[in-house]
């Protein structure tokens, strides 16, 4: 009996290391793909119902914090559907978008990723991430923050089929943003 | 420390259309413009949707002052300083929100929402009773005042009424917005910085001269609907080309020969409205729409050319009004070469799902710091701020000169703003430059309001 319950024990922990794996690697291939200025293979890996969101912080005293940030329906950074990623994707493609030419330089790191929910075709997943950014000379940005995806098993991998994107900034401390999460 | 008159008065030229390169990045200037400018003028803090209800309070920039917009028990308005009257520690440390009182994390001074001092600790055992608390309430601003929902405010008493001083330019420019409905601010204003002079990123406003080139990937990617000139003509684009020597092809041109397609309004106090006519924006297929112009309220409002101007506005110093997509925008100087933009987006109360989605969209994905074409505008302000600081560059001077000494200014003293109809022009900015330069001066509000009253012809 002792040896059946910890076969399947070191079973269900394989499953979900092997889930773990996936995961963290779509993460990683996705982050390279940014990081090579890739969009148009970046944005392919979005689902056509997806919706890419950025609220906007707010310091609010900790009795309000249910209002901290804000609410589809409310503004945003980004509330974009697959159409207006596919939009920004063909700007930054024109040759004449001249923030992002000279482009930027960024490096993603996507950290503690948690599986919060795996309901067998979709998975509810957290991530920390950070995005070192330089531009120019001598502009130098770093964005912290928090990523709660929906992602959609699709062909071996996964589709992003929501994202909300947590700053840790209310101000923004950047002249724009004019790269991806 | 004031800068010599003498020296002021070389800063700008409206005769050359000239403007010297040091006042975007010298500190001297910044701070006569926090003390001249800002420590007087009237300014933008709020609308009074923000702050429905009593204990809502929301802080806005005075200058360098914090100042906490707080809704009264009695329905009334207050604007108090952030600022503790012991030792001086904001009373007040979040953006927003909703309190019944502000008590100070330093030493547990409370004031009320009308910034009456009503709690001091120890106030009998430490201070003997002795303590003045009438004398030692939150600070109030000098005056506050409302204009269509509009919250505004002055560090200064003998400042002129808040409906004169925004003339019929400003008033003119807030109703574009308020004519719209019974309009309401959208949850969440977006802050971002950008390391430019604040001046940059206000005459930008009456530039009309630059969306086809700063703004063409957002066109050509159909992010943003070009306008279609009606007359099918575009501006000549000889010689323009990219460094790989391809000629650019333009989307955006409004053009004008002889046919002026373009509105400008120059105003007392430094006010000034530029862009085109509705005629010539047309509504952007379908994303646009100009119907509150006819209402009985904007024909009562509005003189024939306000109703015709679809321009943006801007309420000397800072204060940005886009009616076209119902925002307002807030340029914020924190240093010589540091300016936070806050944007505000408007609904109508009674707008369907639909429409106020549509109102929604439009602001994020316009203007903002992702916005298609926000993210360009920074670039160009950073840069033109970085490159007044050469010892050379900074000896080049600055050329307003289109449209220079043709802008033909016509006051017919009516209900409109004194105007000029003519094609894209620098009239905006060569106007807010020149008033900047009579505000710098320091000089009373009677000759403030003489020496920025329009010429005949700019």
């Amino acid at each position: 009996m002792t040896v059946d319950h910890s076969i399947r024990a070191e079973t269900d922990t394989l499953a979900a290391a092997l889930r773990q794996f996936e995961v963290e690697r779509f993460y990683t291939d996705e982050a390279a793909l940014l990081d090579a200025h890739r969009y148009h293979e970046w944005v392919q890996l979005f689902s056509d119902d997806t919706h890419y969101f950025m609220p906007i912080r707010r310091t609010r005293l900790r009795r309000e914090l249910d209002k901290e940030f804000t609410k589809p329906g409310e503004i945003a950074y980004f509330d974009d559907t697959k159409p207006i990623l596919l939009g920004r994707v063909a700007k930054l493609a024109t040759g004449t978008a001249w923030a992002e030419d000279p482009p930027s330089r960024t490096r993603h790191f996507v950290t503690n990723v948690r599986i919060e929910e795996d309901r067998g075709d979709e998975l509810e997943v957290s991530s920390n991430f950070i995005l070192y950014r330089t531009r120019l000379k001598s502009e130098e940005t770093t964005w912290a923050g928090s990523r709660r995806d929906l992602l959609r098993r699709h062909e071996g991998s996964f589709l992003i089929a929501r994202r909300h994107i947590l700053l840790e900034q209310t101000v923004l401390l950047s002249q724009n943003l004019s790269n991806f999460f | 420390m004031a800068i010599a008159a003498e020296k002021l008065q070389q800063l700008v030229s409206l005769d050359r259309g000239e403007i010297d390169r040091s006042i975007f990045s010298d500190s001297e200037i910044f701070e006569q413009e926090i003390t001249s400018i800002f420590g007087r003028s009237w300014l933008f803090l709020c609308h009074e949707s923000q702050i429905a209800k009593a204990g809502d309070f929301f802080e806005a920039p005075m200058g360098r002052d914090n100042v906490l917009v707080v809704r009264q028990k009695d329905g009334g308005i207050k604007g108090l300083l952030n600022t503790c009257a012991h030792r001086g520690n904001a009373v007040c440390r979040a953006e927003e929100g909703n309190v019944k009182n502000f008590m100070c994390t330093y030493h547990g001074w409370t004031y009320d929402l009308a910034g009456k001092l009503i709690g001091v600790p120890g106030l009998q055992e430490l201070y003997h009773n002795e303590l003045d608390l009438a004398a030692h309430g939150l600070r109030e601003v000098a005056q506050l005042d409302t204009y269509r929902g509009f919250v505004f405010a002055t560090a200064d008493r003998d400042a002129p009424p808040l409906a004169e001083f925004l003339g019929r330019t400003g008033r003119a420019g807030l109703e574009m917005i308020a004519g719209q409905g019974e309009m309401e601010v959208v949850p969440g204003i977006q802050k971002f910085v950008i390391p430019c002079n604040w001046k940059f990123a206000v005459d930008n406003l009456f530039d009309w001269y630059h969306p086809q080139i700063t703004h063409l990937s957002a066109l050509q990617a159909g992010l943003v609907p070009a306008p279609t000139d009606p007359r099918g003509r575009q501006m000549s684009a000889t010689g323009v080309a990219g460094p790989d020597g391809a000629e650019l092809e333009l989307m955006g041109g409004v053009a004008n020969e002889d046919t002026p397609d373009q509105i400008v309004f120059l105003d007392v106090f430094g006010h000034a409205l530029a862009g085109p006519t509705v005629e010539t924006m047309g509504n952007l297929d379908g994303a646009v729409d100009h119907s509150w112009r006819d209402t009985p309220r904007a024909r009562e409002a509005l003189g024939p050319m306000a109703r015709r101007a679809v321009g943006h506005t801007n309420i000397f110093p800072t204060l940005w009004i886009a009616p076209e997509i119902r925002q307002v925008s807030l340029r914020v100087p924190r240093g010589p070469e540091l300016t936070e933009i806050w944007w505000f987006t408007f609904v109508p109360r009674e707008a369907g799902p639909q429409e106020r989605a549509m109102t929604i969209q439009a602001a994020i994905h316009v203007f903002g710091p992702a916005g298609a074409l926000e993210q360009e505008d920074g670039e160009n302000w950073t840069q033109s701020t970085i490159q007044t600081r050469g010892t050379a560059s900074r000896m080049i001077p600055q050329a307003l000169k289109m449209n220079l000494g043709r802008g033909k200014i016509v006051d017919d003293d009516g209900q409109d703003p004194p105007y000029i109809e003519c094609g894209i022009n620098e009239h905006g900015q060569l106007w807010t430059f020149a008033s900047w330069m009579a505000w710098l001066s320091g000089c009373g509000w009677d000759e403030l309001r003489n020496r920025t009253t329009p010429p005949d012809v700019i």
